[in-house]
């Protein structure tokens, strides 16, 4: 089997991601590992390299649920979810800013608790469900979160802003109307260096009422 | 001027807001292409050191490289004063030396550790006053005053001034370095094919980043072209072709491979521009009544390793401009020191003198027993000042406005009280400060296209970068305006070279003023070719039609015909040009003053701020929400200076202390107190529609606010920034000033 009909008979298979165009594919490991996966799992994504890994490196395969949809990939034992989410599997909306677990750009929700995708090795997420920015709108319609930014006018560069309407969404989720104090606690560890909190928390607040 | 705007004025949100909300927007991080490399920057480890020998060998053969290049292997190009592309003599912790490109990050990174430098380490400089002193480490060979000597400014005779006043008073002030933490670092994809490069980049200016890349790279200006549809946050950080920027550039071209380039945290703060530290030495001579007679100010501006701009004389600014008085002398020195360099940071310049100057008036009105508003109302620049020293006045002037609504905001002739007569170990104090300067003002290149489709829909052109301050909506609203359209069917298309047109970058709070000017006459010029054109149609004269939400009406009738409908009998491409130009004999200036509420607890020195009345005049607000929000985040970030932000590098090492977000503090949400905007507006006659900008006026004057006011609350003064917890327990104990 040549490499294309490898790709099309993946894209058969209904990988909703297009994977095909950023080559996830390619590589040595593809054959043998496409062979193994079952009708009831997704397909695999493999990584692009056929570079000896360095060493204490390891590999493994893990299964994701990121935003009601099953993945499968080969990820590398230091990789972090950030890393998984932004260059396997193309979610860009998480954000790279601090990647050290001080400014919650990169927040996501993890089996209903916020964290920092930066500050999660891929492995830990394994078999876990994870909810970022994207898994919020349906098509066109936003979450009744961000219409509340948008209407409100929650940010600015809207650079940290995918970061705090998950951590709105992860409070809101426990605790449908907390309080403003509850509010910005919630919100305390995301950094918005454009500095539009009056109107992000006026936002956050209209959100929880609405809910 | 017609009042009854139908879209100016408006609360409106943003224009790309869904895009912004949903995670859908593409940043230049955001941008992976296929095939990318991805580039790192190996930096000196030394503040000061020279390379006396660079072994890439090991790197070169690591698999999975593609290029490395050292400043053997760059073109000779030089920024502003000696900046090469990469640096055999490293000037500041952090500065580039060696580039590699690899298939993916990691790679990068181990191939940037395997290069072998030898370094010779040499003596180094941080303070701005020992850099100036005959023996120091010497930086560049031409020394390490910028330009060998001083700015001097001179209006009137200081010594004359001195001896008409009453009361002569002497103080000196420091401010610190500060990054501006730029939510998304510095990143950009470079893409070289068939011999032209499209560069995705972070940036405020990219017609400055496309002018920059063509002199390094030595290629015509059309063969480069720079987009940037969303950045994460600017604050005059990325307003100019950088060094990353010609890397990814150079090694997309050597690799034909697209090259990303993305800084780490820690590079950002090591590695980027920063808000230059100063010393200021401050002398004004003031009548008993409170008029100001003289106003002597000393300034050193330490500009870092690479001064991006010469800054003593933009700190020089606001000692000219703020106060009347007809006796001046300014003296102002940018040195150069072993630190980052030094370049814009919102309000470039201005929030320093601020700090100094504002405190400075703080204690005079004291000594002289005056209400510190009183004195203010006193001594600011009136509309007919203007710029003292050429005679022309300011354009628009709602200073005394801005001071008077404010006081009346916080309560401030009820509550103000004698400083330090608070009870209790948690004392409180009101504080105030104004400020004036040339942010928000028109500049140019001022320029705009809109262009009219056939089923009367818009599309706006403009070279404005959106960094944050809803720009793109703003140039909306004022073609919608302009053309008598609704809103909904204009749609903008910004900050690319190939397609807009250049507006001078998004910095010193312009774009409302000059993107919107170029907007404006863009809009204006669209339609009068679509009332010619209905005039012809219609068999009247254009003078006898009006448009209305999009419809062309005869005046005073109710039966119109729509754009559409016009172009399909008369088939037209209908294209608007503006160019705006900076009107002569006269200053544009914005205007502001903060009053702010503060609680010192005597026991820990925290400060905590309760609340800031925040009166600025922007001419006229386009969008009122951006407005606001603009005022509040500007204000947020300069409690932050006046409080908390402090790069700090260490002494004896000259390595930065602090480069992560956690030891370098910011403001969260739990430190914002209640924030009461104000907006006043002169109704500035050269500003579209009477606008001037705001971008970066409300950063510059909360910190002397906070001083003066914690001043009131425990009556310890402070004249070095950020006053935190332990500066107040310093100040307590009387071991400080």
């Amino acid at each position: 089997m040549d490499e294309k009909e490898r790709k099309s008979k993946q894209e058969k298979k209904g990988n909703a991601l297009k994977v095909s165009r950023r080559d996830f594919l390619k590589g040595a490991g593809a054959t043998a590992i496409a062979s193994t996966v079952s009708t009831l799992s997704p397909p695999l994504l493999t990584d692009a390299g056929a570079v000896a890994l360095p060493l204490g490196v390891k590999e493994a395969v893990i299964q994701l649920n990121v935003n009601a949809r099953p993945y499968r990939l080969k990820v590398k034992s230091h990789w972090t979810l950030l890393e998984v989410l932004r260059k396997k599997l193309g979610l860009t909306g998480t954000k790279r800013s601090c990647d050290r677990g001080s400014c919650g750009a990169c927040t996501v929700i993890l089996e209903g608790k916020a964290v920092y995708a930066c500050s999660l090795l891929a492995m830990e997420a394994d078999n876990k469900r994870v909810t970022t920015i994207e898994g919020l709108v349906e098509g066109e319609k936003l979450h009744p979160i961000q219409e509340a930014f948008v209407k409100y006018d929650g940010f600015q560069c809207g650079f940290c802003t995918p970061g705090i309407i998950m951590s709105v969404k992860a409070l809101l989720d426990k605790n449908p109307h907390p309080s403003s104090d509850e509010m910005k606690e919630a919100l305390s560890g995301n950094i918005c260096r454009c500095s539009g909190y009056p109107k992000i928390l006026e936002s956050a607040m209209a959100a929880a009422q609405k809910g | 001027m017609n009042e009854k705007f139908k879209i100016i004025g408006r609360r409106q949100p943003k224009i790309d807001a869904w895009e912004r909300v949903s995670g859908k927007a593409k940043f230049a991080s955001d941008i992976y292409l296929p095939g990318m490399l991805y580039a790192k920057i190996l930096r000196s480890p030394y503040p000061h050191a020279k390379v006396v020998n660079i072994d890439v060998e090991r790197a070169k053969a690591l698999p999975g490289v593609k290029a490395v290049l050292t400043f053997k292997e760059v073109p000779s190009y030089r920024w502003h004063a000696d900046m090469p592309i990469l640096t055999d003599t490293a000037r500041f912790e952090g500065d580039d030396i060696a580039v590699v490109a690899a298939v993916d990050e990691e790679r990068a990174g181990e191939a940037i550790d395997l290069i072998k430098v030898d370094y010779e380490i040499l003596p180094f400089v941080l303070d701005p006053e020992e850099t100036m002193k005959p023996g120091a480490p010497k930086i560049h060979p031409q020394g390490n005053i910028i330009d060998g000597k001083p700015l001097m400014l001179k209006r009137g005779d200081i010594e004359k001034g001195f001896k008409e006043a009453d009361l002569v008073y002497e103080n000196s002030y420091r401010t610190p370095q500060l990054q501006h933490v730029t939510s998304e670092p510095r990143v950009c994809v470079a893409h070289w094919e068939g011999g032209k490069l499209t560069l995705w980049d972070s940036s405020q200016n990219t017609f400055a980043v496309q002018a920059g890349l063509a002199r390094a790279l030595k290629i015509p200006m059309s063969k480069v072209r720079v987009i940037c549809e969303y950045m994460g946050g600017g604050f005059g950080d990325k307003t100019s072709a950088e060094r990353y920027s010609v890397l990814a550039g150079l090694l997309s071209r050597k690799t034909g491979l697209p090259v990303k380039i993305e800084f780490s945290r820690e590079e950002n703060f090591l590695s980027t521009h920063h808000r230059w530290p100063t010393v200021w030495y401050l002398k004004y001579g003031v009548k008993k009544d409170g008029t100001l007679t003289s106003l002597y100010a000393k300034v050193i501006a330490d500009m870092g390793a690479y001064a991006h701009i010469a800054g003593a004389g933009q700190c020089l600014e606001t000692v000219k401009s703020v106060y009347r008085c007809p006796n001046l002398q300014g003296e102002g020195y940018s040195v150069y020191t072993n630190k980052p360099e030094g370049g814009a940071m919102r309000c470039v310049g201005h929030p320093m003198p601020q700090f100094a100057q504002e405190v400075h008036m703080d204690i005079i009105a004291e000594k002289l027993g005056m209400d510190p508003v009183d004195f203010r109302l006193k001594n600011y620049a009136r509309l007919e000042d203007g710029d003292q020293d050429r005679k022309f006045p300011f354009t628009s002037n709602g200073m005394e406005e801005c001071i008077k609504k404010g006081a009346e905001a916080i309560g401030w002739r009820q509550r103000w009280q004698k400083p330090g007569s608070s009870p209790g170990p948690v004392k409180k104090g009101l504080g105030m400060a104004v400020h004036a300067c040339r942010h928000g003002a028109m500049a140019e290149p001022s320029s705009g296209m809109v262009r009219i489709n056939s089923d009367g829909t818009v599309n706006v052109l403009t070279g404005v970068a959106d960094i944050g301050g809803g720009q793109k909506g703003t140039m909306a609203m004022i073609a919608a305006e302009e053309l008598g359209f609704p809103l909904e069917v204009v749609s903008v298309t910004s900050a690319d070279t190939e397609v807009t047109t250049d507006t001078g970058g998004t910095a010193g709070s312009r774009q409302t003023i000059t993107g919107g000017t170029g907007i404006r006459l863009a809009a204006a010029d669209a339609k009068r070719q679509i009332l010619e054109i209905a005039a012809k149609e219609l068999k009247t004269d254009k003078s006898n039609l009006e448009i209305r939400d999009g419809i062309i009406y005869p005046l005073g009738s109710d039966k119109g015909i729509s754009l559409a409908e016009v172009l399909r009998k008369a088939p037209a491409s209908i294209i608007g040009r503006g160019i705006g130009r900076v009107p002569q004999g006269v200053i544009f200036h914005t205007f502001a003053a903060h009053f702010v509420e503060v609680e010192v607890d005597t026991r820990s020195g925290k400060v905590k701020v309760i609340k800031l009345v925040a009166a600025h005049d922007l001419g006229r607000a386009i969008n009122l929400m951006a407005v606001e929000n603009q005022i509040e985040g500007g204000a947020i970030q300069g409690m932050g200076f006046g409080l908390m932000e402090d790069q700090i590098l260490d002494k004896t090492t000259g390595i930065c202390v602090n480069p992560n977000l956690l030891d370098y503090k910011l403001f969260t949400i739990k430190d914002v107190p209640e924030i009461h905007p104000i907006i006043v507006e002169s109704i500035d006659p050269y500003g579209p529609f009477g606008a001037k900008g705001v971008g970066e006026p409300p950063y510059s004057v909360p910190a002397p606010a906070i001083a003066n006011a914690i001043y009131n609350a425990i009556g310890v003064r402070f004249n070095e920034l950020p006053i935190n917890n332990r500066s107040i327990l310093e100040g307590l104990k009387g071991l400080k000033a």
